[in-house]
């Protein structure tokens, strides 16, 4: 009896440890197990290959250093991919403390395939108020950010010339970790001005995202680090980059803390199964 | 007065934004315009608000010796230095605001997120017990779903991946589904009251 008493009463320094091993093995001898792409990551994929040679990709950057490992290994492989097929990106975001990670990515990805500022991508940054930005760069971008992160007018920026709103963005994705995040860009973008947008999204709020994927309203869906690693086979996989991926790499330390936490509940459940006659007794 | 004047206000402009999203004529999206200009404004108002309210908060901390005030104290010196910066010496790549960004903000906000994998395992397996079917049935949901979910599941079976989508777009989107439109009704039901002058608690307290 008292086995299965100290299986209910496991230390949690213990748990710590040996959940801190499980991470860290992997992520420096990884096992190599690959994340096949879902239907969800590839609208989003082939969403991005169809928009047109010149045309924009928008993404929002609505997260911040907390939700890094999830999305920003998503914001660099969509960078990856928009870049080596020549499409343009404007970069923007709806959360501040998001706005150096944007800057981060920009840098290093932009590097990769000598990508010019102003020509061929653009960072507008951020903006006081979620409503009137989202609204009004409906009606003309250069209202809700007459100057980019920078301070430079857009009207100086070559790559700015042809786009004026919503009409000209063929896809717009949102890294969402909250809100404001990819519903506030479906009630106002894509409601009143018909916005195509797909999402990316952190593991523990995918499964709000669905309801949205069923309606149509969003194209497609990275989530968690799984939606980055499958963004990043696709785009290993066609060829766009040979560059490292960090969700891939660590998609083998997910898989061992998801199952040692099964591990935990089964050994807790069993302990609870065979000691709750001696509880409830104790009890009366 | 006091009140009048804010409950006419909210009136006006709540039946006219109303009116206004299904009407396209220049005049109406002329009019549109400039509201988003207001709010706009406003918004950013709030901002100032808020960086009042923040200081207000924790100099009276400072001051009154609550506990904890030497936190006050380091959250006052980031609020000011962090303004000083980025206001003097820019935002942009290689400036003091992206390195204090990326050398101090990312550890620490990423340190507080992570700690959370930790607290969830443990809290997960004190309290996650089949005391009932229902939590049976959510135990084992949770088990296919986070399994189905990791590249593992599928190397365990190739079915797993299939049962968690299904899980996830069924039951999980049905009752998603719900959900969103009863907040979405209740949304709309509040909007009314207040554009109506029902609902006035945001006005706040003090005379009628």
């Amino acid at each position: 009896m008292k086995f299965f008493q100290a299986l209910g009463k496991i230390d949690r320094k213990i748990i710590f440890i040996i959940l801190s091993v499980v991470i860290i093995i992997p992520l420096l001898k990884p096992f190599g197990l690959i994340s096949r792409a879902s239907s969800r990551a590839e609208a989003i994929f082939n969403a991005v290959d169809a928009i047109p040679v010149g045309k924009p990709l928008m993404i929002s950057i609505d997260f911040d250093p907390g939700s890094m490992p999830e999305l920003y290994p998503m914001l660099t492989a969509i960078l990856r991919h928009a870049f080596a097929k020549d499409v343009k990106v404007v970069l923007l975001g709806l959360w501040i403390t998001g706005m150096g990670l944007g800057e981060q990515a920009l840098e290093t990805v932009s590097h990769e395939y000598n990508k010019v500022y102003g020509k061929d991508y653009v960072f507008l940054g951020w903006k006081s108020g979620v409503l009137p930005v989202v609204l009004g760069m409906g009606e003309d971008i250069r209202k809700a950010y007459p100057a980019d992160y920078y301070g430079t007018p857009l009207e100086s920026l070559p790559m700015m010339a042809n786009i004026k709103n919503y009409r000209d963005v063929p896809f717009f994705i949102s890294l969402s970790a909250g809100t404001p995040g990819y519903e506030s860009w479906i009630a106002y973008a894509q409601s009143r001005y018909g916005l195509k947008i797909g999402a990316g999204v952190t593991a523990v709020s995918a499964a709000d995202a669905y309801p949205y994927l069923q309606t149509g309203q969003l194209t497609g869906m990275l989530g968690g680090m799984k939606g980055a690693s499958e963004y990043e086979f696709l785009v290993k996989e066609k060829g766009y980059s040979q560059q490292s991926s960090p969700a891939s790499q660590a998609m083998d330390s997910q898989s061992l803390a998801h199952l040692l936490i099964l591990i935990l509940i089964v050994l807790g459940n069993v302990g609870y199964f065979f000691t709750r006659k001696t509880i409830s007794k104790g009890a009366k | 007065m006091q009140r009048t004047l804010p409950l006419a206000i909210c009136f006006i402009m709540g039946i006219f934004m109303m009116v206004q999203f299904f009407v396209p004529h220049p005049i109406s999206t002329n009019a549109y315009d400039i509201v988003l200009k207001w709010i706009l404004i406003i918004s950013i108002f709030a901002l100032v608000l808020g960086v009042g309210s923040l200081t207000m908060h924790h100099t009276t901390k400072i001051r009154r010796k609550v506990s904890g005030w030497q936190f006050s104290i380091i959250t006052i010196i980031a609020l000011v230095v962090t303004a000083v910066i980025g206001l003097f010496g820019g935002i942009g790549r290689g400036s003091w605001l992206q390195v204090i960004f990326r050398n101090i903000f990312v550890p620490v906000n990423s340190t507080m997120f992570s700690i959370l994998a930790f607290y969830m395992a443990s809290a997960a397996y004190r309290a996650f017990r089949a005391r009932t079917k229902e939590a049976t049935i959510l135990l084992i949901a949770a088990f296919i779903v986070m399994l189905g979910m990791v590249p593992i599941g599928s190397a365990i079976s190739k079915r797993l991946p299939e049962l968690a989508e299904w899980i996830l777009t069924v039951p999980n989107t049905a009752a998603k589904r719900g959900i969103i439109f009863g907040i979405a009704l209740g949304s709309i039901a509040t909007s009314l009251k207040i554009i109506l002058g029902i609902e006035r608690g945001w006005l706040g307290g003090g005379r009628s």
